[in-house]
Parts: structure tokens; C-alpha cells; sequence
């Protein structure tokens, strides 16, 4: 895998693979790369029908909303309802739903950076009460208007907005398909002392920082980066075994769902990996982390 | 473990807190009336809180750089956090929940942008729904567990939902939940473009009725454990016993004709409360006033009740379709309806549906 760089493009699936043709042509980009992702992982899971569907997304469908802002804005008399109807959030949900005819708990987190992981969250606690199997995950997808909002509010990132979606079915037990465990997720709005945070974070959970195998750390602000960097190595991280894993992902509000994917193919990669820490600093206000555990250990 | 409501908070068309709301309800006081606070489609109906950003800015003592969403999110979820002081051994929390987020502002943004004029790109700062939520957490010192969800019609309720299980199972000790959504040309606009926005005054569940009118507000509940109250001294004004969520999965907007969502939702909601279905007093329905709406709602009500089905009223006419906030603001006049032994008029109500025969309580 290479880095991203300003001849990156999107990689995307042949989508008729898994949408049937008159509905894909309606459908916006972040409609299309989510309802592919659940659909793939599911079949990976060998699983027809979750018991419930949880979404995170940052910014929604921006596409659709762009378009209908354009639309009744610049049109008058009657207006096509399509772009409307496909803007809101709890669509990219739906539209899952609908496609594979799933009558269970349905739900869309948005708490920008940290959507997936209250996603995550939610899909912890379905599976300690009723439910076996969850189809989580999370989309954001990228308008070239943002590219505008980022010059002329003179942020300053280090990687490329772009667009993401990750799937994932998540069990209450361990089945023979496991490609890792969950052990912690954090989401901590309104952050103060991420240093503490982290380490009160390891500590519920029993593991020390010597213990983890690799780090995957997103941060645009460079004072929070240096802060967790130094807080990391202090305790005993090494520097090579934190990745950056935007420079991978691109900057998207739910890449932290990109790195946990990327977590799950490292434990494939490298058999002896046992902990990997997805650190998600792309807010400076935001904290999440997510624990993920080897199934080979 | 029971989950206690003990405080409530209302912001809508027909009062800025929760004693006004009730005594618009006692009093058969709608709220709604011709659109007043933005400028296009002047006269149209609809449930405008009668305040303006102006004004609400200097009553909740806030900068100007925040969406009406955060505005009217924040009066509402004040009143029901009512001052309580912070407490470190207490794990707080929020929930809010929204479908248009910032968008009263990114609208004005954007007709400048396409207008080619001098557009103020800083209004887009608050477009993000996680951002109308942060900003009534910040206003309330709430760190930590501060989320948003974001379903549309059901947000609310959802947001009620969460937060409950959040308490069973011991990661929150309090939490501030509910929804909030302003009156924006987005939504006016595509609820016209659905064909189902009503020019005249909503009807729920009338043989005539046309459409909704879509209002605006916030509903906030204030839920808390043994052990919070332990330490709040809150009184306690009801409990949260049964919840669901299902999908109905039949088509993006309309609901199916079998009621199929509804009906499951209800029947997991009671059954998870253990009460039996005799023992529902009364029903406050979603009742939106569009055809498809309140037919599929009905049938469900059927499924669920069948010849036997509970007093129940939409309060649509009162506030008008208030989206995400419906099913907060809805929670916090069903506890209302509980302290006070209130059923509310279905106002507007003179012919039953033809299919199912339905009479909500109309007095």
C-alpha cells in the first residue's frame, strides 16, 4: 500500500457487483461505497441478514445536499425531491437496510471525528444485550467545494481531503471468520489532557504501553501530535511502531473506521502482533481510541 | 436498574419552556401561523418558535457564531438540566440528535456563494450536526460522552433510547437527551418537493388530510440512576421502561402499507417493558398529517392493539412537524400527560380514515 499523494484516486469496486444498475445510477458516492462495504462484508461474514445495522458519518451525504441546495436555490416551481430525500444522514443507513431487507435496530451516529467510534460503542452495547451479529461501519465522502471551505479558512492539513467507507460485522462470539477482537473504545468530546486520557484509557483495560504492537495515529493539529507522540514514546512506544495512518486514508471525519481496518489486515500481515491502539486525534477537541486484540493470541 | 426521567425541557411554536407548552396544550393554543423569520415563502404555515436569533443570543448569554439549531437546543436543555452542579464521581453525558444541523446558516452561505457576492465562509464552522451538540455541551460543562444521532423523524425518541441503555449498563450515571431542529429553507423546500406539504392547517389522521406543516424546537430529558440521584436530590417524574427501534425497510420515505417498522418497534417497546398492552393509557402519536404517514400508522396501531386501541392524538397541530425534535419534545408532553392526568386534543380531527376508522381523543 502506498502512500496517498495528489495523483491518488479513489479505488472503487465495479459497484453492479453489488448494486443493481437502476438504483446505483441514482445513488451518490458515499451511497455507493457504503452500501458495497456492508454488502462485502457481509458476504465475507457469510451473513444474510445482521441483527442490526449502525452507521457513523462526519458530514453526511454531502453530494446530495450540495445538489439540493443548488436546486431550490436556483430553480423555481416544483423541484425534484431526489437530491432531498438522499441528503439526510440515517440515508446511507437506509439504503443499506432497504437493500438487503433488514427489519432490525437501525442507526446513524454524527459527532464529526468521532462518529465511527460512537457507532462502535453503540454496537458494544447491542451486543451485550440481545444481538449477535452488527453490521458497523462508516462513510464520509469528498465534494471539491471542501477543497474551497479549506482555502479560504486557511486550514492547514497535512494529507488530502478525500472520501472513505469501512464495513464491518461485529459478533458477540469469537467464530472461526474472527479477524480480531474489540477490547476498548473510547470517544471523549471536549477533550482537556489527552496524555491522561490515553493512559487512564490503557489502564481500564489492563494493558501497558510496552504491550502494544503498533500505534495507528491520526492528528492535523501539530501540538496535539507532538503531545501524543512524546506521551507514546515516553512510555515506552517505539517511534517506528506509530503510523500515521491519514497518510494513507486521506482526511475524512470517520478515517478512524479506515484504521481499523488497516489494524485487521496488520495482525494478518504480521503474526505476531498482539495489540494495536488506533489513536484518533483528527480533532484536536476529540479523543477516541480503539483497542484491537490479535484472535491468534 | 431503573432509568428515571427528572428533568424535562421544551423549546417549541407554542411556548419557550415547559409550563407555557402545557398551558398552550390545556388551553387548545396552536402555534401555528404564516412563517415570519425567513424571508422567502412568507405566509407559508408553519410551527415558528416566536423568537428571533437576536433575541435568543441574548437570553441564553452565548456568542453569535452559533446555529439556531444550537440555540434552541440549548434553551430546552438548560431547563431540564436546571443548573445541576457537576460531579466527579458521576459519569455525564449528552445525547442530542438533529436532521439539519447548521444548516440555518450554511443556507445563507451558500445563497451568497451562488449570488457571487462576499459569502462568509466562517458560518459553514457550524454546518456539522456534532457541532449543534458540542456547542449545548460546552454551554452546560458536559466533557466526555457528548454524541448526536441523526434519523430523521425518529432522532429523538432514539436519542431516549440510547441514552437509557447507556445507563443500564453502567457507562453513564446521568445524561441529557433529546433533539432539536430549526425551521430552515432546506427542509421547507424539500418537504415541498415531496408533495406533502400542507398550504392549509395539518390534519392527523383525518379522512381529509393532505400533509404536515413543519414546525420548529427542541425536547430535552434529563435521565439519571440510583446512584446520580443519590447525590442530585432530583425528584423523580417518570421512568423509561420499554424502548425499540426497527426498520421498516419498505422504501427511503414512505412508511409501508402493512405498518410493518411501527408495528414491530411498538410490540419490542411493550413487550421489553413487560406491561401488558391493556395497561397503555395513552398514545402520542407521530401523526405528521401526510396521507401515507398516518394510514401506516394507524394499521400498525390496529396490529398491535386491534379492536382495543388506547386513547391516542397526534400533537402535530400544536407544533407543527418538528423533525428530529418530534420524539423529544412528544416524550417530555407524554411525562407532562402523566404529572398532570392529561390527554391532549387531536385538533383538527372531524373524519376518520376510511381504512382503518381510527378516532383519536379530539377533547
Amino acid at each position: 500500500m502506498a502512500p496517498i499523494s495528489v495523483h491518488s484516486e479513489l479505488l472503487s469496486p465495479n459497484y453492479k457487483d453489488y448494486i443493481e444498475g437502476g438504483l446505483l445510477r441514482r445513488m451518490s458516492k458515499i451511497l455507493r461505497m457504503s452500501v458495497a462495504c456492508a454488502k462485502d462484508s457481509l458476504q465475507q461474514a457469510k451473513l444474510d441478514q445482521p441483527d442490526s445495522i449502525v452507521v457513523g458519518t462526519g458530514l453526511g451525504c454531502l453530494q446530495d445536499t450540495e445538489k439540493f441546495l443548488n436546486t431550490f436555490l436556483t430553480v423555481e416551481g416544483l423541484l425534484p425531491p431526489t437530491s432531498f430525500i438522499q441528503s439526510t444522514h440515517n440515508t446511507i443507513a437506509g439504503q443499506i437496510s432497504l437493500s438487503i431487507g433488514n427489519h432490525g435496530y437501525n442507526m446513524t451516529h454524527t459527532q464529526n471525528t468521532l462518529s465511527f467510534e460512537h457507532a462502535l460503542i453503540d454496537t458494544e452495547l447491542l451486543l451485550q444485550e440481545s444481538d449477535y451479529q452488527v453490521l458497523v461501519g462508516a462513510a464520509d465522502e469528498h465534494i471539491d467545494f471542501l477543497d474551497q471551505v479549506k482555502t479560504e479558512l486557511d486550514l492547514v492539513l497535512p494529507v488530502a481531503l478525500t472520501s472513505g467507507a469501512s464495513f464491518f460485522v461485529a459478533t458477540r462470539d469469537r467464530g472461526d471468520a474472527a479477524r480480531g477482537q474489540i477490547v476498548g473504545i473510547e470517544a471523549f468530546g471536549m477533550v482537556e489532557n489527552i496524555h491522561d486520557r490515553i493512559g487512564s484509557f490503557l489502564d481500564e483495560h489492563k494493558i501497558s504501553a510496552t504491550s502494544l504492537d503498533l500505534v495507528l495515529f491520526a492528528g492535523a493539529d501539530i501540538a496535539v501530535c507532538e503531545t501524543v507522540l512524546a506521551s507514546l514514546t515516553q512510555a515506552g512506544v517505539r517511534e517506528d511502531q506509530i503510523l500515521d495512518y491519514l497518510s494513507y486514508s486521506g482526511i475524512y471525519p470517520t478515517s478512524s473506521a479506515f484504521a481499523l481496518h488497516l489494524a485487521l489486515d496488520q495482525f494478518k500481515l504480521n503474526t505476531s502482533y498482539r495489540y494495536i491502539l488506533v489513536c484518533n486525534c483528527l480533532n484536536r477537541n476529540n479523543l477516541g481510541l480503539i483497542l484491537v486484540e490479535s484472535v491468534e493470541a | 436498574m431503573s432509568v428515571r426521567i427528572t428533568g424535562i425541557g421544551l423549546v417549541s411554536a407554542i411556548g419557550l419552556n415547559c409550563q407555557a407548552n402545557l398551558l398552550s396544550l390545556r388551553t387548545g393554543k396552536a402555534g401555528i401561523a404564516p412563517l415570519r423569520n425567513l424571508s422567502d415563502r412568507e405566509g407559508l404555515l408553519v410551527g415558528e418558535v416566536k423568537l428571533r436569533n437576536e433575541e435568543l443570543v441574548s437570553r441564553l448569554n452565548v456568542t453569535d457564531h452559533i446555529s439556531r439549531t444550537s440555540l434552541l437546543g440549548l434553551m430546552a436543555a438548560r431547563e431540564a438540566w436546571n443548573d445541576m452542579p457537576h460531579h466527579s464521581s458521576l459519569k455525564a453525558g449528552i445525547i442530542s440528535s438533529t436532521s439539519v444541523g447548521g444548516m440555518d446558516r450554511s443556507e445563507i452561505f451558500y445563497r451568497d456563494y451562488l449570488n457571487q457576492g462576499n459569502p462568509d465562509y466562517g458560518l459553514l464552522l457550524t454546518h456539522d450536526s456534532g457541532n449543534t451538540t458540542e456547542r449545548i455541551a460546552a454551554a452546560l460543562g458536559i466533557t466526555g460522552y457528548i454524541n448526536t444521532l441523526s434519523t430523521a423523524c425518529s432522532s429523538g425518541v432514539n436519542a431516549m433510547m440510547l441514552g437509557a441503555r447507556l445507563l443500564q449498563q453502567g457507562k453513564l450515571d446521568r445524561v441529557l437527551v433529546g433533539g432539536v431542529d430549526a425551521l430552515t429553507r432546506f427542509t421547507i423546500n424539500g418537504f415541498r418537493s415531496l408533495m406533502i406539504y400542507d398550504e392549509a392547517w395539518c390534519r392527523p389522521f383525518d379522512e381529509t388530510r393532505t400533509g404536515l406543516n413543519l414546525g420548529e424546537g427542541a425536547g430535552f430529558l434529563l435521565l439519571e440512576n440510583e446512584k446520580s440521584i443519590a447525590i442530585s436530590g432530583n425528584k423523580t417524574l417518570c421512568y423509561v421502561n420499554g424502548y425499540a427501534n426497527a426498520a421498516d425497510a419498505y422504501h427511503q420515505t414512505a412508511s409501508s402499507p402493512d405498518g410493518k417498522g411501527a408495528t414491530l418497534a411498538i410490540e419490542q417497546a411493550i413487550s421489553r417493558s413487560g406491561l401488558g398492552k391493556d395497561q397503555i393509557s395513552y398514545i402520542n402519536a407521530h401523526g405528521t398529517g401526510t396521507k401515507n404517514n398516518d394510514l401506516s400508522e394507524s394499521v400498525a396501531l390496529k396490529n398491535i392493539f386491534g379492536d382495543n386501541v388506547p386513547k391516542f392524538s397526534s400533537t402535530k397541530p400544536f407544533t407543527g412537524h418538528t423533525l428530529a425534535a418530534a420524539g423529544a419534545i412528544e416524550a417530555v408532553f407524554s411525562v407532562l400527560s402523566i404529572q398532570h392526568n392529561l390527554i391532549y386534543p387531536n385538533l383538527n380531527f372531524q373524519t376518520p380514515i376510511e381504512e382503518t376508522g381510527l378516532i383519536p381523543v379530539t377533547e
